[in-house]
């Protein structure tokens, strides 16, 4: 939500910014929605490119250059599915985020079986809409390595030993903690959402009614940023967290 | 499923007929030998008593010498007929007649009897049966009239061969007809019971099989698809109600939250004003939430659609689960627990049975008091996984029970709360989408919400 982006003082937009653009293709057919998320993410320092059509969609698609393709569903002449279907028979890997109305539990199997790297079901928040595209974005420019040591500021987590260690001193974190930790430090200064930590640790694809997932991350909070005087973990209001490296603040 | 009890039903039905049609033919075939046998004993005595009564009335007139010479004179007919004569003595030697002696057990009392005396023929003895009638004549003599009815009796047992066998062949010939017939009828009422499963479990369009055999069964099969058409109808029109209603209301809500979030992000706009709005946004995302529910128990009550199963492990999930809300369990001061067996398979949707987890999870949480307790159970049972959800908060009276699994529908002294009152209802649906039951129990204090999830054979 941009709202937030204003009111805290965590403007986590200008990572994008700070870089050379990324290119967006925004494919969809509510004209309105549309404009609205396209001037959004253009705010957000993303070039974006629109289509309302689904043809029109694959062709822009296809004549390539684009970081991450958002995609509706639904679309009139050729549907979100078919485009990534046919972007995938030409092996290309472009990141795709699928925006969907109907958001059964189907379409979310179909369209990440088809080769859609993200879901999301409208309505949405634009905040969420915007940490999902960041976190696409990064997929693709920096190639999954296989790593088996994160390191961010002066916290360190190893995948082999299972230890957090932070400024030399071992920090005892519960299994759950250790993958919320892990997830947050694969995705330095990012956005992460709510529903993303649910999806990305719990494996669970659901609107909690609660602040569930707050109650975790002050566990966490407690136990990586209580004795040191510089908090990495910070709350993006109205968005979810992030974690930071000092300097980036 | 209920097929069983047809089975038995058509399968009893059948036997009873063929057991009255047993009963009917045997009595039938069994008065008629009884009757046949009659008229033929009849015969054969009148036909004894008419020559006793000649011969007595020969000795009357002509006396002994008469009588010898007319049984004499029978003679040449003894052999055809297979009458016996004897006429003897009193010590029991012969006068005249076709067999040796007087035979020992017979009194000449002018009684029916019946004895067996021994003939050579072709040089066999054979025992033949004889009926006749014994009776002392005035001055001495016994006379003995008879008849053999060696071939009487065979044809009486004859007569019994012939009916057992015929009675043998009309019970099997019932029992396969009535079996072919009956298994006819459970054929249809099976297939009919099937159908109206797959209507069940939301495939509204399927229809009875209509097979043009103009009997009873056609004629319910088309009312009862006459029925159906009508609901689908209905169905229809609520559907589509729903969805267009649904689908309008998302895009304005959608826009609405944009613009508000717009505005937010460029006006220069004081802080009260601010305040309101942000407000506006939440009260936005609620209405959003219920209508994202409301669809979601649409969609889950299956508009006909097939579920998309996988074979997924109930009890990782649950811990998942509890893994997730016990945080929040402790701060609230509630202990959440979850007792399951290693593993617990079935097939079904992993984000509608983790949504239905979720509520009932959320829901206990909601109304237990601290110190409280919440335990989420599951068993493996032969055919299914129980699943329990029980804690010990103020739980639910007992005639709200059925009322609390409807949408909107949420207890008087809930009223302040904020829940949608969907939450149970989306259980409710996920439940009956899964082919589940779902009751709710007292827990002597608290409440226990019990589903039953048949375990489909993973195949």
């Amino acid at each position: 939500m941009n709202v937030a982006t204003h009111r805290s003082d965590t403007n986590f937009a200008t990572q994008a910014q700070a870089q050379t653009a990324m290119r967006l293709l925004l494919i969809e057919d509510d004209l309105e929605a549309a404009s609205y998320l396209v001037k959004g993410l253009r705010e957000n320092g993303y070039t974006i490119d629109h289509s309302a059509d689904g043809r029109d969609g694959l062709e822009r698609a296809t004549s390539g250059g684009y970081d991450v393709i958002i995609a509706d569903r639904q679309l009139p002449e050729l549907d979100g599915l078919s485009i990534i279907i046919e972007l995938r028979k030409n092996a290309d890997r472009t990141p795709v985020l699928i925006l969907s109305a109907l958001g059964t539990v189907d379409d979310r199997v179909h369209g990440l079986k088809a080769g859609g790297d993200d879901y999301l079901t409208k309505p949405f928040a634009f905040a969420e809409l915007l940490a999902r595209v960041e976190a696409l974005s990064r997929r693709a420019s920096t190639h999954a390595t296989e790593t088996t040591r994160l390191k961010v500021a002066d916290l360190e987590l190893d995948l082999l030993a299972r230890r957090v260690i932070r400024a030399g001193r071992n920090i005892d974190l519960t299994a759950k903690e250790f993958q919320l930790l892990e997830y947050l430090m694969r995705r330095p200064d990012q956005v992460v959402t709510r529903t993303m930590l649910l999806e990305g640790v719990w494996n669970l694809q659901f609107d909690p009614q609660t602040n569930i997932i707050d109650v975790h991350m002050s566990r966490l909070r407690t136990a990586i940023d209580k004795n040191f005087a510089k908090p990495l973990i910070h709350t993006v209001r109205g968005a979810g967290y992030m974690l930071k490296t000092p300097e980036a603040a | 499923m209920a097929q069983p009890t047809f089975r038995l039903s058509s399968a009893r039905l059948a036997a009873l007929y063929v057991i009255i049609f047993a009963v009917g033919v045997v009595s039938l075939l069994t008065a008629v030998y009884f009757l046949t046998a009659r008229v033929l004993d009849r015969e054969v005595d009148a036909v004894i008593q008419a020559e006793v009564n000649g011969l007595v009335d020969v000795y009357r007139q002509g006396g002994l010498l008469q009588l010898i010479g007319t049984l004499h004179r029978r003679a040449d007919s003894w052999g055809r007929t297979g009458a016996v004569y004897l006429l003897a003595n009193p010590d029991g030697s012969r006068i005249a007649g076709n067999i040796a002696r007087w035979p020992s057990q017979v009194v000449a009392n002018n009684q029916w009897l019946e004895f067996d005396i021994d003939a050579t023929e072709r040089g066999q003895v054979v025992s033949h049966p004889v009926r006749a009638r014994a009776l002392a004549l005035a001055g001495g003599p016994t006379l003995l009239v008879g008849t053999d009815i060696l071939e009487r009796k065979r044809l009486a047992s004859r007569l019994r061969n012939a009916m057992f066998w015929c009675a043998s062949l009309c019970v099997l010939l019932g029992t396969t007809v009535t079996s072919i017939y009956s298994r006819g009828v459970r054929r249809r009422i099976s297939s009919i019971a099937l159908t109206c499963e797959t209507i069940i479990s939301g495939k509204l369009s399927q229809r009875l099989a209509i097979e043009n055999t103009k009997d009873e069964f056609d004629e319910l099969s088309r009312t009862v698809n006459h029925m159906l058409d009508r609901i689908q109808q209905q169905t229809e029109i609520l559907r589509t109600t729903f969805d267009s209603a649904a689908h309008d209301l998302r895009a304005p809500l959608y826009r609405a939250r944009v613009r508000i979030e717009e505005t937010l992000q460029h006006a220069n706009i004081p802080g009260n004003a601010r305040d309101t709005m942000e407000a506006t946004l939440l009260e936005l995302e609620r209405v959003q939430r219920t209508l994202g529910t409301l669809l979601q128990i649409a969609q889950a009550e299956g508009h006909g659609r097939e579920l998309s199963a996988e074979v997924l492990d109930l009890a990782a999930l649950t811990h998942e689960i509890v893994d997730l809300y016990q945080p929040e369990a402790t701060q609230r001061g509630i202990t959440l627990t979850a007792r399951t067996p290693d593993t617990a398979a079935l097939r079904g949707s992993r984000q509608l049975l983790a949504q239905a987890l979720v509520n009932l999870v959320e829901n206990a949480l909601k109304y237990v008091p601290q110190n409280g307790h919440v335990v989420i159970e599951l068993n493996n049972e032969p055919d299914e996984i129980v699943l329990s959800v029980a804690d010990d908060g103020p739980g639910i009276p007992e005639e709200d029970r059925e009322r609390v699994l409807q949408p909107f529908i949420r207890l008087e002294r809930d009223r302040a709360n904020t829940g949608s009152g969907l939450g149970l209802s989306l259980v409710a649906a996920v439940m009956r989408l899964h082919r589940a039951t779902m009751e709710l129990l007292d827990n002597h204090p608290g409440l226990i919400v019990r589903c039953r999830i048949p375990v489909s054979r993973a195949d």
